[in-house]
């Protein structure tokens, strides 16, 4: 019986690699079919084989590094400076309509659209890259503690004063608490914005991190380096992305959960 | 087993019971609704004895809950006077428990968290606050679930959990606003028999708001029957029957039969609770 519930479990877990390995697939038969030439289709193999390469040259793990710094520092201070300004909007009325027609409407401005400016202002240094993913993980953060904290019910605040709790303890113990769930999944979307943020900017203007490898790739005609480059941050995005989830299901653990959900 | 050895010992002359009058003279409350002013109780007068377990019946918006947040200090604004033990009631107190309608727990705390929370203005070991939180969730039958999150709970637990977080603090009132009305009807029942317990076994002086005429006959000791617009107490009803009480009482019956006429034939004023809307309409 219980052999049996394994297999279940191997099955779903078999099922999910599914996808990706029939892109592989095709990848591979439009490959050997030589559909397009091998210089721009390049096969699997030489792709594995560059992964090699610049993993053993060290070169992908300097990339990477430099990438993921910048992705922590520019997440770290967009998404604090997030979660600062949507506690100050939600508690302060004052403050949500003197900011409320600014942030609107820089919220509808791609990111990318400010590289120009940002450029003049900051050079292509790392000020300019952290400046331009913490903007992108700002929003979504701020927006979902906005309404995380707008949202706590009434009704939480009346236990409280029926309890006669004093100020920290509400904040600690029931106005936290309350909003944490928005908050975490504002916080998710911001680390994914922030990545992707980042990697299109290093593209554009960089002298290191992952976008900036796959940008020397195209120059120089290195289409398996170009697609190390996209498996690989596809593989990061999505352990990033995974990794937030286990968190946010360890945090939130006392919210009912589908049976088998929790890690 | 000792419930019978309670209602004994539950008698006017135990001085132990003493504390816990609630005092009502001439109450009023208005809101502003839409720009026009809207009286919501008016002359309410009420004595509630110590000990007590007082009902109180009425048509919906006839500021039942209204009256139980004025007691509960939610709400200050109101004209007239409000004593506990003949001190003013202002603002919320310990002295005054209330159970909500929703059992208003909260989610990211266990049962025993939950318990524990109504303590956190009281100076006391970590040791009393355990035993005092154990004992109460064992009052209201939920021992071994101390470790369970809300949503582990069915309604009638939840509602138990509510019961013990109100009654940890040892109110002088506890405040009961429509406790089980959530609840399905045999959960209900189970709960208002459980309720009966929980009262004699306690000093506190109970007060329940209920739409459910059975509910408020079997539990109370007197039955206040509101009346809406303006909100106001008709009547109070004496129910002359000792606890723990059988529900086939023939005198519930007959004082049901009795209530039940009084609610229904104050329907004739219910056309006259129309007028505001429609002088608005013009206004």
């Amino acid at each position: 019986m219980s052999a049996a519930r394994i297999d279940e479990a191997t099955l779903r877990r078999s099922v999910m690699v599914a996808s990706p390995l029939a892109v592989l697939l095709a990848w591979q038969v439009l490959s050997a079919a030589r559909v397009f030439p091998p210089e721009v289709l390049v096969s699997p193999q030489a792709v594995l084989a560059a992964f090699g390469q610049l993993t053993a040259s060290g070169e992908l793990a300097r990339h990477l590094g430099e990438s993921l710094q910048r992705l922590l520092w520019g997440f770290s201070i967009g998404s604090g400076a997030g979660l600062l300004f949507g506690l100050a909007a939600a508690l302060s009325p004052t403050f949500a309509r003197l900011f409320d027609p600014l942030f609107q409407a820089l919220r509808q401005v791609p990111v990318l659209a400010f590289i120009p400016l940002l450029i003049l202002l900051f050079g292509i240094d790392e000020v300019f890259k952290i400046v331009i993913i913490a903007k992108a993980a700002f929003f979504p953060t701020a927006l979902s503690t906005l309404d995380g904290v707008r949202g706590v019910p009434k009704a939480w605040f009346e236990v409280a004063r029926i309890y006669r709790t004093p100020l920290p303890s509400l904040v600690w113990r029931v106005l936290i608490p309350a909003t944490v769930p928005a908050v975490l999944s504002g916080v998710r979307l911001s680390l994914t914005r922030a990545w992707l943020v980042l990697v299109a900017a290093e593209l554009i203007v960089a002298d290191s991190g992952i976008g900036q490898m796959m940008e020397m790739g195209r120059q120089m005609f290195r289409l398996d380096v170009v697609m190390v480059g996209v498996v690989v941050c596809g593989v990061i995005g999505f352990a990033l992305d995974r990794g937030f989830v286990l968190l946010q299901a360890r945090l939130l653990r006392w919210r009912a959960q589908p049976a088998g959900a929790a890690a | 087993m000792n419930i019978d050895s309670r209602a004994v010992v539950r008698t006017p002359e135990q001085p132990a019971l003493r504390s816990g009058a609630l005092q009502l003279k001439e109450v009023r409350k208005r809101f502003l609704f839409d720009q026009r002013e809207l009286t919501v109780l008016t002359g309410l007068n009420l004595d509630v004895h110590p000990g007590e377990f007082l009902s109180i019946v009425g048509p919906s918006g006839c500021g039942k809950s209204t009256l139980l947040r004025l007691i509960a200090g939610l709400d200050d604004d109101y004209e007239g006077h409000i004593a506990l033990d003949g001190s003013r009631v202002a603002g919320t107190s310990l002295e005054r428990g209330l159970v909500f309608q929703d059992h208003r727990l909260f989610p990211w705390m266990t049962l025993e968290q939950n318990v524990a929370f109504a303590l956190i203005r009281r100076d006391m070991s970590a040791a009393a606050r355990d035993r005092l939180v154990r004992e109460h969730i064992a009052l209201v039958g939920l021992s071994g679930f101390e470790q369970a999150y809300p949503h582990q709970l069915s309604g009638g637990m939840s509602q138990r959990a509510a019961i013990a977080r109100a009654l940890v603090n040892e109110p002088k009132v506890l405040l009961l606003d429509e406790p089980f009305g959530a609840l399905d009807a045999l959960t209900r029942v189970h709960l208002q028999t459980e309720l009966q317990r929980i009262w004699m076994s306690q000093g506190s002086t109970m007060i329940m708001i209920t739409h459910d005429v059975d509910e408020a006959l079997y539990l109370g000791d007197r039955v206040a029957v509101m009346q809406a617009h303006p909100g106001r107490i008709a009547h109070i009803v004496d129910v002359d029957l000792p606890h723990p009480r059988d529900r086939a009482a023939p005198l519930l019956h007959r004082l049901k039969d009795d209530i039940l006429a009084e609610l229904t034939a104050t329907d004739a004023p219910r056309s006259e609770a129309v007028v505001p809307l429609t002088r608005r309409r013009s206004g």
